[in-house]
């Protein structure tokens, strides 16, 4: 009894006791939910469940491409050129960069780490040496990448890997494996000052490049497991930068203090589409697709699914981040535009007729029965999908929306063995990787066998051909002219159904930092999850005086 | 002495049928892991990299008897693999990070909810249709029938957000230091309160109510008259007579509930960010990581099989009968 009294006095006691105050300078960050944090600090692994930061603030890439201005700004590298032919691709890089215990940073570090993606299959992500044929550390400043074929994408992968020392990683047994847990980099920063399971924080690297910066003393991290807690951290001021959806989000966290809450939702994530397999009749019909397509109230989705966050897709799918690559022509496509009428007349085209019941009859005469697959759990998606049966459903198609477990969903999509089904897009720098697995022929497989993307299995000769040719266009004109044909060629074949471009969820909380990217000043993406966009916000922020 | 021993055996017996189910049951389910984990990266990875993926993660197309031998061969080493969802950190040291908090939390908190439940149990039943009887153990019942979760979050927005009286998340402070220190200790007690106290509140009722109606039951008894009639002091009667012997069945329940404190505090830790082995399951599950969900629900197994051999150790001190078998 005395030891139960004690504890309730102590837990009085501690009720008590003020909120200490935050230490100025250090930056709050939410992106990552774990319930516990593992200290992993390796960059080069991407299936790794390595911290946000190591990719985005402790490592640093040649160069950084920014959506909003459509340009690469030089990092590491301070330019690139193309020899003649080209197959050789020459890197500058930056004098006087050192990495954070001091050493200097030389072409021999960017050499020795292409060749460590080499020699380890499973760290090369972007797939690089599938046209490298060789790199070399010319002289201390220059890095040259030997081609296997003229493939002017790859720069994109060459530009935005993250390098790491010669003079640690080369004592690394497996770099597969190596948790990194004392990272030495080029990156803002790069000191582990507190690691614990509820919280970590990085502090300066006292060797940076860039005078003065960062003017952030620290990052730190809070354990969110779950979105609700990580939002209700923002909506309190605990937490200074965060990338999460947040519902509502103009009421539940601008509103409340709008000279310093902001949020910068652009339309540059992936886009959500409505994939048919086009394996199945009648889904290989082209009009079919459309009529399904033109079924659709995208205005209604947007507003119920997404918190009328996002806008309908048009006939190009492509999101905002490629809105200079748009065509205009394609993007007018009207089998993206909410005509029930046209779409009847379409399916009426292509020989499925309404039955006494109201419901489209297959030449076999069974009524048309179309499931949609979908996450469970995705509750933006899941209403999606409701949307989409509804208004399926007043075309005649006898739609049903079935949920699955993550796994069996992505298993059923990856094999081809659905009808319909509601999943995300494949980007890069250009639109080439999204129409790649769009519309390309070497990207599908048969059904049965798992496929990265191209779940809908869809491939056309000429788009082949357009996008080959990109691969080796090296002028921007020519590279705009191809990537236009590439859409329209897209906006009449309708491979696929395009939803709504997801945004870019990104929060900021200007009380404490200035210097966030907003609409008016989109240096950056807002949102942490763009990396590695994060490396140029790191190093605006500034702390206000306090 | 030869009841330990069957018992003992029979506990091994389960331990060994829990280590082969562990092994079956993730290998059933749809899908493969490094699909998985190849989706979260939602288009940011070249599909390219998925073979070298699958290669790195050690996916082997080996006959199942190959890879459950291998299986047996590194659980004797202690070995449980390298998590898929924490690549590559070893699962001994993912579930490390929130096995003693867990333990804390929950295991306080059925040993709370059991000891005061279990009293206002036998009071109930000594005092019965007085106010303990007819008020509080109905009240209780009913706090008991709320959904968890649901409790959970009115606590945590009542004395968290709208009161502010306790913290809303973490189990200490993120600027404390862990120590062995008066503060550290204060500060994780003000973090465990709120979670340990909806445990609590949510299952009081169920330990009280059991408690009193074997209570009521005993007191009906033979035993109970003649110790009443022998003019035994009525405090006497009531613990050493009536309650002993009707704790039986809660202490049995007992054993279940500290096995399934590691599990059965999921929602809890979801609900309050508490930095637990709850969470991670969730986490492994929805990641398809087998050898993390294999090593939690080893632990899981294993702790709930170690409770019930303690229990049967208690019944044998308690029950006069079961020595009787024995």
């Amino acid at each position: 009894m005395r030891a139960a009294l004690w504890a309730l006095t102590l837990l009085l006691v501690a009720c008590k006791v003020e909120p200490r105050p935050r230490p100025p300078g250090v930056l709050f960050v939410s992106v990552e939910q774990q319930s516990a944090w593992v200290r992993n600090f390796n960059p080069l692994f991407a299936g790794a469940g390595s911290r946000w930061p190591t990719r985005a603030g402790v490592y640093e890439c040649l160069e950084i491409f920014t959506p909003a201005k459509g340009q690469w700004t030089p990092w590491l590298a301070t330019g690139h050129a193309w020899s003649e032919d080209r197959r050789t691709l020459r890197f500058t890089l930056r004098q006087g960069v050192r990495w954070s215990d001091g050493e200097p940073f030389t072409a021999d570090d960017v050499a020795f780490t292409f060749k460590l993606l080499k020699q380890h299959a499973a760290l090369d992500a972007g797939g690089v040496w599938r046209f490298v044929e060789d790199v070399r550390a010319e002289d201390p400043l220059t890095v040259a990448f030997q081609f296997s074929r003229v493939y002017i994408p790859g720069f994109a992968e060459l530009a935005q890997q993250p390098i790491v020392p010669r003079h640690v990683w080369e004592e690394v047994a497996d770099p597969v494996t190596f948790t990194n847990p004392r990272p030495v980099a080029t990156g803002p920063f790069t000191e582990v000052t507190v690691f614990r399971n509820q919280v970590y924080e990085l502090g300066r690297n006292p060797h940076y490049w860039q005078p003065g910066k960062p003017a952030v003393s620290a990052l730190r991290f809070l354990a969110f497991p779950t979105n609700d807690q990580a939002n209700l951290a923002l909506v309190e001021g605990e937490v200074d930068w965060a990338g999460n959806f947040v519902p509502a989000v103009d009421r539940t966290f601008v509103a409340r203090d709008p000279v310093h809450h902001g949020r910068w939702f652009p339309l540059y994530g992936s886009t959500v589409f409505l994939y048919p397999n086009t394996t199945l009749p009648p889904l290989d019909d082209v009009r079919v697709r459309k009529a399904l397509s033109m079924a659709l109230d995208r205005e209604r989705l947007v507003e119920i699914a997404m918190y009328g966050y996002t806008r309908p897709a048009d006939a190009t799918a492509l999101n905002d981040a490629y809105a200079a690559w748009r065509d205009a022509d394609a993007a007018q496509g009207a089998w993206v535009k909410h005509d029930l009428e046209a779409a009847k007349r379409l399916l009426d085209e292509a020989g499925l007729k309404e039955g006494p019941d109201g419901l489209r009859r297959k030449a076999d005469g069974q009524p048309l029965a179309l499931d949609i697959e979908v996450v469970g759990g995705w509750s933006d998606w899941v209403r999606a999908g409701q949307v989409v049966a509804r208004d399926l459903r007043k075309l005649g198609v006898q739609a049903q929306l079935r949920t699955y477990e993550f796994g069996a969903w992505y298993a059923r999509l990856q094999k081809g063995e659905f009808q319909l089904a509601i999943s995300w897009s494949l980007d890069g720098p250009t639109p080439y990787t999204f129409y790649k697995w769009q519309l390309s022929p070497r990207t599908v497989r048969p059904v049965g066998e798992v496929a990265a993307s191209n779940w809908h299995r869809f491939g056309d000769a000429e788009a082949d051909e357009l996008l080959s040719r990109f691969e080796r266009a090296d002028s921007e004109a020519e590279q705009r002219a191809l990537m236009a044909a590439v859409q329209r060629r897209y906006s009449e074949l309708a491979p696929s159904i395009p939803l709504f471009p997801n945004p870019s969820w990104g929060e900021s909380n200007s009380r404490r930092f200035t210097g966030f990217p907003t609409e008016q000043n989109p240096y950056a993406r807002l949102s942490p999850h763009a990396e590695p966009d994060s490396l140029l916000v790191l190093t605006s922020l500034t702390p206000r005086e306090p | 002495m030869a009841y330990v021993l069957r018992r003992l055996g029979f506990y091994l017996l389960a331990a060994w049928a829990s280590l082969t189910l562990n092994f079956v049951i993730p290998r059933l389910a749809p899908g493969d892991p490094a699909s998985a984990m190849f989706a979260r990266f939602e288009g940011r990875v070249q599909p390219e990299a998925m073979v070298a993926l699958r290669a790195a993660f050690g996916f082997t197309e080996a006959p199942w008897y190959v890879q459950y031998a291998t299986y047996l061969k590194h659980l004797l080493r202690g070995d449980l693999g390298l998590s898929y969802a924490y690549y590559p950190a070893r699962v001994s040291e993912v579930i490390g990070t929130g096995l003693l908090w867990t333990l804390g939390l929950a295991g306080c908190a059925v040993i709370i909810s059991f000891t005061v439940g279990s009293m206002l149990g036998v009071l109930a039943a000594w005092n019965r249709g007085g106010w303990l009887d007819a008020a509080v153990a109905p009240a209780l019942a009913f706090l008991g029938a709320f959904p968890y979760f649901w409790l959970a979050m009115l606590a945590l927005y009542l004395f968290g957000f709208g009161l502010g009286w306790f913290p809303l998340r973490h189990a200490y402070s993120h600027d404390l230091e862990p120590a062995l220190s008066l503060t550290f200790a204060a500060d994780v007690a003000r973090h465990a309160f709120l979670p340990a106290a909806s445990i609590v509140v949510a299952t009081l009722g169920g330990w009280m109510l059991s408690m009193r109606n074997t209570m009521v039951a005993t007191l009906g008894t033979d035993t109970l008259r003649l110790a009443h009639a022998k003019g035994l002091p009525p405090r006497q009667v009531m613990l050493r007579y009536a309650a002993r012997n009707a704790l039986l069945p809660n202490v049995t329940g007992f054993g279940m509930a500290l096995g399934f404190v590691l599990s059965g505090s999921l929602l809890t830790e979801i609900v309050f960010s508490y930095p637990g082995t709850g969470y991670l399951l969730i986490l492994a599950v929805r990641n398809q990581d087998y050898p993390l969900m294999q090593g939690l629900f080893l632990t899981i197994t294993f702790a709930v099989l170690a409770a019930n051999f303690a229990v049967d150790l208690l019944c044998l001190w308690l029950d006069p009968r079961t020595r009787a078998h024995a």
